[in-house]
């Protein structure tokens, strides 16, 4: 809760020592009078701590302003955007867990052979190839020259009355998803490098189980705590929007509609979506310390 | 042996995500085609024409649209009562004919008869009144194109009058760009919000949904009265802010009409199949303002001659040809071709820095001076650029600039609280086919809260546009002004930016204007 309160301060703070939307709102051809009066109607003259105050007192409410820009309610515009944002964060993640955790086995079950270093340097690449340019490679290849999909956008078809995203979401998802499997190749091929040398292994080793079996029983059970903490911690990443990826794709999710209210300095709309993101972190964080607890019985919270 | 199996187990685990995912991709894409994105049905025949806008609009009704790609989407859904045809002549729209009161300042409009808004509401003079009246409020962007406006009254069901305090020969401009009519009955139950969110008009387009950030669905009205139009059948707008992926999104058919691209991708549209390119020169002027009303008082700028100099130190041509790859044109003022009034015998400044030298020197500054130049980042195309070069030029003969780039919403923050340095960098667009708007912003006088410039002839002179109604008398007007500010240049005149579109060969009759704006109740598709 207080950190809940100390982003929101944060946000608000930042926002409005760049100065207020007022001179973004009127046409050119405004007279400082009309821009003193409007300044005056919207309450932005009033002294800061005021302003926040009375933007808590109404938000405690669930009312968290208007949008200047699209003359909405700033809540409304967020939870609209929000069904998109989860689908390319759960598309993102889904990818990344499977090519990661992939990746990152074969490496560290293969300590220092060309696989290993092969894991390595994927993992690495994913970590630092920028989103953005990568993302227009991706259109380039995968929707002009093969077709496959489609350049851009959120397409959807409709299943027991829900509408779900079709093959567009792909190419976003991967995009998104490469900076979090990069990061899921190099945790788990460290972890399972180290349980590999665990005596337990050995003797599962000796006692002659499958590999299978002391893979799945052995060495991804006792890497999963710290596989699982970094999936909670890239999840609310993911989760929270990517600017980048979203204004490449066109995808309507939050990064698009954040990137679009800072530069317009919608600030209700800005404060709404990093209360939204913010609830997001802290509540995946919760989520995350509660599957501990049924991994690894050891856990306990008192 | 045992490696190299386990090996194959992941080659086999990897392999088979990779399918699951194609097969995921096969799926999806069969029942895409089965569905209607809309959920709605549409015939096979339908025609759909898909127009990508480059930001998203923030209401689509033209006096609260923000942008002109917001008011582009409005004039789909709204008729005013007069419109601009494409050769910049104003025709009857919903007025079918109108007065003009000898001292110019009481119009009578006869409204066309039979014309429903898009639920079926019948349109009279009522609307036309509460249209103005809402335009008035506060919050309404456009608000100063309805003040010169005191009172309306209602001679009968379809006549109305509007009467003016003084005469205002912008008001039919006014009227076409920003009076799209609303329906007073309709506006009752719904109220503003309500509105704005599903707006209902007269246009040849009626509004269907509207997804923010993803589209705007509009289907052709079918008791539109302008007989013939539309020409398809329902057109999808949707927000793709990356111009290259605007680019991808042409050539890969996955859209119909683009603007806002590049010199680059301007290039690869030309030489892609199934597309076209479509360019202009913007009604856009990019300057330098010279800043007399703050913080340039007192400083060189203020002096005829230093203008003079610093318009012929830059070597204009070389910017438009390294920055802009020649995709741009020379002006040589605000009035620019395709508006009223025009001069092409009024000519650029060219680039001479002897002369400029000469001047500096006669000013009383052959050493040159110093001063502080600011302009917007991220703002417009390769501005950085320019103002560097610039920065450049300027210094070669001896004036130091010091160049502040700045967030653009602070930039707009600071003109318009006159907290700018003596120079700044800018741009103006006009949309009426007259530089009005461009030159009462700018030069106007003390009201105008983005003007830097004050000179009290120029002033009188924007004025005189104002209270002229008379086309021809008031071309002459604009010709003084061209001629004027350009022997007493409150500005560097720097380019006209070229705009780059484009389409698909299927589509037809798409005529955008060099204002950037285009209806689409004439385009159809083969």
């Amino acid at each position: 809760m207080a950190l809940l309160l100390g982003v929101l301060f944060m946000v608000f703070i930042l926002l409005h020592i760049t100065g207020d939307p007022v001179s973004l709102m009127v046409s050119r051809h405004a007279s400082p009078a009309e821009i003193e009066a409007l300044r005056e109607e919207l309450g932005f003259n009033r002294p800061l701590m005021v302003q926040f105050a009375d933007f808590l007192t109404d938000a405690v409410q669930g009312d968290f302003g208007r949008s200047f820009r699209y003359r909405q309610p700033a809540m409304g515009l967020v939870l609209e955007r929000i069904p998109a944002t989860i689908e390319l964060a759960s598309a993102a993640l889904l990818m990344a867990i499977l090519m990661g955790v992939t990746i990152g086995i074969l490496g560290g079950s293969n300590p220092n052979t060309i696989l290993d270093s092969l894991a390595r340097g994927l993992g690495l690449l994913g970590q630092t190839i920028p989103t953005f340019w990568l993302g227009l490679i991706l259109i380039i290849i995968f929707s002009l020259h093969l077709g496959w999909f489609p350049t851009y956008g959120r397409n959807t078809f409709v299943l027991f009355g829900m509408h779900l995203p079709d093959k567009s979401i792909i190419l976003p998802a991967f995009a998104l998803s490469l900076f979090t499997t990069g990061q899921l190749a190099r945790f788990t091929r460290s972890a399972v490098l180290e349980v590999m040398n665990e005596e337990y292994v050995t003797t599962a080793r000796s006692k002659g189980l499958g590999k299978m079996r002391i893979y799945s029983r052995y060495i991804l059970k006792n890497s999963a705590i710290p596989l699982i903490s970094i999936i909670g911690v890239q999840f609310s990443y993911l989760l929270s929007g990517s600017i980048y990826i979203e204004t490449i794709f066109s995808w309507p999710g939050l990064g698009n509609l954040l990137a679009e209210a800072v530069s317009t300095r919608d600030f209700f709309l800005v404060q709404a979506t990093a209360f939204f993101t913010s609830l997001v972190v802290i509540g995946l964080h919760l989520v995350t310390d509660l599957i501990y607890m049924l991994v690894d019985p050891r856990i306990r919270y008192r | 042996m045992k490696k190299q199996n386990k090996n194959a187990l992941f080659l086999t685990l990897i392999s088979l995500f990779v399918v699951s995912m194609m097969l995921f991709a096969g799926c999806a894409g069969e029942a895409e085609d089965e569905v209607d994105e809309v959920g709605e049905e549409v015939s096979e025949e339908a025609s759909v024409l898909r127009v990508a806008l480059t930001t998203n609009p923030n209401t689509i009704e033209p006096a609260t649209g923000d942008t002109r790609t917001a008011s582009n989407v409005a004039w789909s859904i709204f008729n005013s009562l007069v419109w601009l045809s494409d050769d910049g002549v104003l025709e009857p729209s919903l007025a079918e004919d109108w007065s003009v009161s000898e001292d110019g300042t009481v119009y009578t409009f006869n409204l066309r008869q039979g014309v429903t808004f898009h639920n079926g509401y019948p349109f009279t003079a009522e609307d036309v009144v509460f249209t103005w009246e809402r335009g008035l409020g506060s919050d309404i962007t456009y608000r100063e194109d309805f003040v010169s406006v005191v009172d309306m009254n209602v001679i009968d069901e379809y006549t109305v009058e509007v009467i003016l305090d003084e005469p205002n020969s912008m008001l039919l401009l006014q009227m076409n760009e920003h009076w799209g009519i609303l329906s007073a009955q309709y506006h009752d139950e719904v109220g503003e919000d309500g509105y704005l969110q599903e707006p209902v008009g007269t246009g040849p387009f009626k509004f269907v949904e509207w997804r923010t950030g993803d589209r705007i669905v509009l289907d052709a009205y079918e008791d539109y009265w302008e007989e013939g139009y539309p020409r398809v059948d329902r057109v999808i707008y949707r927000p793709i802010a990356e111009s290259s992926t605007r680019y991808a999104a042409l050539v890969n058919d996955d859209i119909d009409i683009v603007s806002g691209l590049g010199p680059e991708q301007s290039e690869e549209v030309q030489n892609a199949e199934g597309v076209q390119l479509v360019s202009y020169p913007h009604d856009r002027v990019f300057y330098i303002t010279f800043n007399n009303m703050s913080t340039g008082i007192g400083t060189p700028i203020e002096e005829k001659l230093v203008r003079q100099a610093m318009s012929y130190a830059v070597d204009y041509d070389t910017i438009i040809d390294r920055i802009f790859d020649g995709h741009a044109e020379r002006t040589a003022g605000f009035v620019v071709q395709g508006n009223l009034g025009y001069d092409p015998g009024i000519e650029p400044y060219p680039y001479d820095p002897e002369k400029a030298l000469e001047l500096l020197a006669e000013a009383g500054y052959p050493d040159g001076f110093e001063i502080e130049l600011a302009g917007p980042s991220d703002t417009y195309i390769n501005f950085e650029q320019v103002l560097q070069a610039l920065v450049g030029y300027w210094g070669e003969v001896g004036i130091e600039v010091d160049l502040q780039l700045m967030e653009s919403g602070r930039f707009w923050e600071l003109q318009a609280a006159r907290e700018l340095p003596p120079l700044f960098g800018d741009s103006w667009s006009s949309s009426t086919g007259e530089a009005f708007p461009r030159l009462v912003g700018s030069v106007g006088g003390e009201d105008a809260s983005y003007a830097a410039w004050l000179d009290p002839v120029l002033v009188e002179m924007v004025r005189e546009i104002q209270l002229t109604p008379d086309q021809d008398e008031r071309a002459e007007v604009y010709t003084n002004i061209l001629r004027y500010m350009h022997e007493d240049p409150p500005f560097v005149y720097l380019y006209q930016p070229t705009a780059f579109e484009g389409i698909n060969d299927r589509v037809q009759n798409y005529n955008p204007r060099v204002s950037e704006q285009y209806y689409l109740k004439g385009v159809s598709i083969e």
